[in-house]
């Protein structure tokens, strides 16, 4: 055993192991907090060691200099060891308790509570097993997207709930370590006992081997589908177990995001074929709309896991991201070959900015020389990017970005302005580099001037769903073609948006009580919007649906009307799908499909598959 | 996995992942890789800068926005759960390279960074050669000052400071989170003080912590299933817990748990027993009553709160409130029974009062010494549709307006308090402000002819108090012991730990009482 490696697992280093007094290297790739190969190392002994440790206190308080001196002796060096105490004491004592704390981290539970299903929920979740009339032996509710205010959205890609069944649901899911955490964890959080339903729980565990005995029904994923058409359903398939369907509400409904993601992404792509279509540009494959919108929101997203599942929810419609762990989310959870997008070397303001004002010219030399060959983009609005355009990219550089296209070699200066108004900046760039680039610009079918091949501009700043077209607008109006812009989004792609950007709600619409189904539906007089289907549901092609005009559903008129107002068939806005309520839809038209059932993932989709059923008509990845 | 669907083929990089191999292929740490989490064109910036770069010295601030001050909080998240300790080892190094080099550029040449991450490996075992100074968390600082700074601290490393931005500017949201719930804070409790509640004059010591109990719930966090995923429920919730008990987020109580050391026993009573849509629509419209019945009778004491809008929000409050039910809420046992009565549609402005003018009618109000209403102490109301920091004061003002103290109402928010805001909400920004190039440090700084706004600092910075003020200097002016940011980072190591119990200190600092400085004498 060596004394130096028990000091640095005592610093929490979690690449060594303590086992019964003895130090064993262990290999251990997992971090200290999240994961499931984390399990907390050697708990009881590290017990024994604050048992010692707690010696040392009176009122569970220790001088600074006595502890020091115990931690030496038992292997830390003296500087590891002044840091952590310094960072710690007060007035030259310790509070033991605080150390403890520290050092051990997670004292009390063994299984990382971001695995725990039964947790990642709202907590008034746990009070609802008893709230249910008495008999209840299913809940059946669906999701949907209650339309969207946006003008002309009247669609949405139906996306991500694959992830979360592989992240969360699949396979077995409870343990009795996990049952026992959430107790702990709950009996603190709610006043009084009892509110915790771990007789539930635990019944999963033992009937089920801890697997959720739920049926999930959903629209394959990346069908794009009006708005307020069923887009998943959901029902318990024990009995016993009816409280369990809406349990799982908090977590699935956080489907919006990756579906909102990737329907405002893909508006986004309906917007930009437009505008190359209307400027005269023709290749629809690859050249087509792939790569014209970036991914930059890695930073500007609220945690990881959104990046990640954001990001995947973008790829659906483009190749181009630089929001890396979307690239593991679609390879781990959608079967992506390789990487899923791309992306370019590109300077940031620092790798430009620390060459010194005078030098920036320095800096993008360096970056052509860099990158001799393929894409490359730069930043260039350091200081005064209408300068850095005319003089050092349409002069003295010019001949180095001719000469990117040569015999076999082809590259391409994406060049970058990254503030200003973006449709005015992008019109001035425009108009600089084709007036420096003049002899290589060509002109589009429609008369649209073009850059030349090894030059293009991307605006990768104040661009969303509505800029995109002001800008193109800007654009054309000037006469310039689309094919000279690509676009980087960061928050307005990932982040500025919400659960009522398409108004994503998950409601009960039937409910099994003592063998007899009944309907059930909220349709509060405030708020008509609200109004929820009812009974079982099917999604069908309105062609393949007889269905009588009396049947056609009717909201509710007026506050003295009948709530849950009449009819069963909920036609979307363009008359081509329906939603037929109340159970009286056909299952073999049924578009939605089992994904789930009793722990088991039923359906893989694949990104493949997921991007040709959700691009646009005549899109990249639609061609041959 | 079931017996349909087989775990995916586990190619190389995910026969390193460690989640991979342990027969859960899905819930891997494969994002637990530090040389993944950042933006793709990060990986090429260790040949962009001037030749022989040693130090790269970078910053972060708000540069404005919604708010004038911001309340810091949630780096030391982001450093336990993905900075400290061996975060880079072979394995992780092999799998990252064959990402970055499939996904960067047309294949003309590699851009994946393996000699530097090599040498971290080799070097510094695997830890981060960097040093991080931050503000206290919970401290509360005007924007346009620095809030952190991050430096290398091997020459060799100078690539690695910025590798870390976009990392680390996820901070923006916590921050955010924490700077818009204390906003609301202020807003409730200058409310509550306007229309009667003497807050200051309130006994904050246990076992009832009046002060506490009656902020601390006025603002419940129902966000978890709004937000965009559950790293961001955890983040965002322990976020607002900083500055009220009240929340429904599991996740964020986790969170401050976990990795603020906040005490289990100190959650006590975050949430209460409630009602949804699916439990009351259940019973039919005609058995709506009986499904209010059940609620009083499964939970007949404490709090317990109850949605009433699934038909007819104004029949619940005259017929089934404030007269089937009626005598079963009255008898609820003091002090805590109490039913919380829950609109959840129509335009909140005017809902929350409609629905406690509606309740007088049938329970018994009383007049506090300013003159406001009060309902009995067994009923209250909670709006949890809508609310945001804008629609709380108009809610608020409406209710001033029409006699009703501010008490009668807690509120609930989601999606406006976890999701509704974006790094642009305060500006938040991380820029290089020095570099040391040839051995001399060089002040570096971007100032776009195109946005003014968009200035940033240069030099070394520092934070502190002058005449009362909080400011930063640039140009490495002013004295290291007058520095208000603490060194949280160092080498792979965390050197600074703030508890929950620090955060919330700091967070009150401002307020006009403090509701977490609980006593027990």
């Amino acid at each position: 055993m060596c004394l130096r490696d028990f000091a640095f697992w005592l610093l929490r280093d979690w690449t060594m192991v303590c086992q019964m007094g003895k130090v064993e290297r262990r290999e251990a790739s997992a971090r200290p907090q999240l994961g499931p190969s984390e399990s907390e190392p050697c708990a009881m002994e590290l017990d024994g060691i604050l048992v010692s440790l707690n010696q040392l206190c009176e009122n569970g308080v220790v001088e600074v200099s006595r502890l020091q001196q115990v931690l030496v002796k038992i292997g830390m060096q003296p500087g590891d060891v002044d840091m952590v105490l310094n960072s710690m004491q007060q007035g030259g004592r310790i509070k033991m308790a605080e150390f403890a704390a520290w050092i051990s981290g997670r004292p009390r539970s063994t299984v990382p509570w971001t695995d725990n299903i039964i947790l990642a929920t709202d907590s008034y979740k746990f009070s609802h097993w008893k709230q249910y009339p008495p008999g209840t032996e299913y809940v059946y509710s669906y999701f949907e997207s209650r339309g969207c205010d946006r003008d002309g959205w009247n669609d949405v890609v139906f996306f991500g709930l694959q992830y979360f069944l592989k992240r969360y649901l699949a396979g077995q899911v409870i343990s009795q370590e996990k049952i026992d955490e959430a107790v702990t964890m709950c009996s603190e959080h709610f006043v009084g006992n009892g509110l915790f339903y771990k007789e539930g729980f635990q019944y999963i565990l033992d009937k089920h081997g801890g697997r959720l005995p739920i049926s999930i029904k959903a629209l394959p994923e990346g069908t794009v589908v009006p708005t307020k058409t069923a887009l998943f359903t959901m029902v318990n398939t024990d009995p016993k177990c009816f409280w369990l369907t809406n349990f799982l509400e908090t977590l699935l409904v956080q489907v919006w995001y990756p579906m909102t993601v990737c329907t405002n992404s893909r508006y986004q792509k309906l917007a930009i074929h437009e505008a190359l279509r209307e400027t005269g540009h023709s290749d629809w494959a690859i050249g087509g709309t792939a790569f014209k919108l970036h991914d930059f929101g890695f930073r500007g997203v609220s945690s990881v896991e959104s990046a990640a599942l954001g990001g995947a929810a973008h790829l659906v419609n483009f190749l181009g991201t630089d929001t890396v762990a979307a690239l593991l989310c679609t390879k781990r959870y959608y079967h992506a070959k390789k990487a899923a997008g791309f992306s370019i070397p590109a300077s940031e303001h620092s790798t430009i900015t620390s060459w010194g004002v005078q030098k920036e010219v320095d800096a993008m030399r360096n970056m052509l020389l860099q990158y001799p060959a393929g894409l490359v983009a730069c930043v260039s609005d350091s200081f005064d990017v209408f300068k850095a355009c005319r003089e050092y990219w349409g002069d003295s550089l010019k001949d180095m970005i001719k000469g990117r296209i040569s015999g076999d070699s082809w590259g391409r200066l994406v060049v970058r302005p990254d503030s200003g108004d973006p449709s005015e900046t992008c019109v001035q760039i425009l108009q600089i580099l084709c007036e420096q680039f003049k002899e290589d610009v060509t002109l589009t079918s429609t008369g649209h001037r073009l850059l030349p091949q090894y030059l293009r501009v991307i605006q990768g700043d104040g661009v969303d769903y509505a800029s995109i077209p002001k800008i193109f607008n800007a654009l054309k109006s000037a006469g310039f073609a689309a094919e000279n812009m690509v676009f980087g989004s960061g928050g307005a792609l990932l982040q500025k948006l919400n659960r009522d950007t398409f108004k994503c709600a998950f409601k009960c619409s039937e409910i099994t009580i003592a063998g007899k189904a009944r309907e059930v539906f909220k349709d509060p007089v405030t708020d008509k919007g609200k109004a929820s289907k009812k009974g079982r549901l099917t999604v069908q092609k309105a062609d393949e649906t007889i269905g009588r005009e009396e049947d056609r559903y009717q909201p509710r008129q007026g506050e003295s009307g009948v709530p849950g107002g009449h009819g069963f068939l909920h036609y979307s806005a363009d008359g081509q799908y329906v939603t037929v309520a109340s159970g009286k839809g056909d299952l073999a038209k049924d578009l939605l499909v089992e994904v789930f059932r009793d722990g088991a993932l039923l359906k893989d989709w694949t990104l493949d598959e997921i991007r040709q059923k959700a691009d646009i008509p005549n899109g990249p990845f639609s061609q041959a | 996995m079931g017996a349909v669907c087989g775990a995916p083929a586990v190619d190389a990089m995910e026969a390193a992942d460690p989640g991979a191999v342990s027969g859960m292929p899905f819930r891997s740490a494969l994002l637990d890789n530090i040389m993944l989490l950042s933006d793709s064109y990060k990986t090429s910036h260790w040949r962009q800068y001037p030749p022989n770069t040693t130090e790269v010295y970078s910053y972060f601030e708000s540069r404005g926005g919604k708010f004038d001050e911001i309340c810091f909080f949630g780096l030391q998240y982001f450093m336990k759960r993905y900075l400290q300790g061996q975060v880079v080892t072979a394995e992780k190094i092999n799998a990252a390279e064959r990402i970055v080099n499939a996904h960067m550029g047309l294949g003309e040449m590699k851009h994946f960074n393996r000699e530097g991450w090599e040498y971290i490996l080799q070097k510094h075992g695997g830890k981060l050669p960097i040093v991080i100074k931050a503000v206290p968390e919970g401290m509360v600082v005007p924007v346009k000052n620095v809030l952190m700074t991050v430096v290398n601290t091997d020459p060799k490393c100078f690539w690695l400071t910025n590798y870390l931005e976009t990392l680390l500017v996820q901070v923006w949201y916590p921050m955010t989170v924490a700077t818009q719930s204390r906003a609301q804070k202020k807003v409730i409790m200058d409310a509550m003080m306007k229309t009667g509640t003497d807050l200051k004059a309130m006994p904050n010591k246990l076992p009832a912590p009046a002060k506490l109990i009656t902020v601390g719930f006025q603002l419940n966090d129902f966000g978890c299933r709004g937000v965009s995923s559950m790293e961001t429920a955890c983040i965002g919730g322990a976020a607002h817990l900083v500055n009220f008990c009240g929340s429904d987020t599991m996740p964020g109580l986790c969170m401050a748990v976990d990795y603020y050391n906040l005490p289990l026993a100190s959650v006590q009573g975050t949430s209460v027993p409630a009602a949804e849509h699916s439990t009351i629509t259940s019973w039919t419209k005609a058995g709506e009553k009986d499904a209010f019945k059940n609620m009083l009778t499964q939970y007949p004491e404490g709090i317990v709160a109850v949605v009433s809008d699934s038909y007819d929000i104004y029949n619940a409050c005259d017929q089934l409130w404030g007269n089937e039910l009626k005598d079963l809420i009255a008898s609820r046992a003091p002090p805590t029974g109490r039913l919380v009565v829950r609109p959840d549609s129509g335009d909140p402005k005017t809902i929350v009062v409609d629905v406690l003018e509606r309740l007088a009618k049938h329970f018994p109000v009383t007049t506090n010494a300013a003159g406001y209403k009060v309902l009995p102490p067994y009923l209250r109301v909670i709006q949890g549709d809508g609310i945001s920091y804008e629609s709380l004061q108009e809610i608020l003002s409406n209710m001033a307006a029409k006699h009703w103290a501010a008490e009668n109402v807690l509120f609930g928010s989601g999606g406006a308090l976890l999701q509704k805001m974006d790094r642009d909400t305060q500006k938040c920004a991380f820029k290089c402000c020095e570099a040391v190039v040839d051995g001399k440090p060089r002040p570096v700084f971007k100032d776009p002819i195109t946005d003014q706004g968009k200035k940033s600092k240069q030099g070394r910075l520092k934070l502190v108090r002058r005449e009362g003020k909080i400011t930063t200097l640039t140009d490495g002016q002013g004295d290291e012991k007058e520095d208000l940011l603490v060194e949280v980072f160092r080498n792979g190591q965390i050197t600074k730990t703030w508890t929950f119990a620090d955060v919330r200190a700091q967070s009150e600092v401002g307020l006009p009482v403090a509701i977490f400085d609980v006593t027990s004498d």
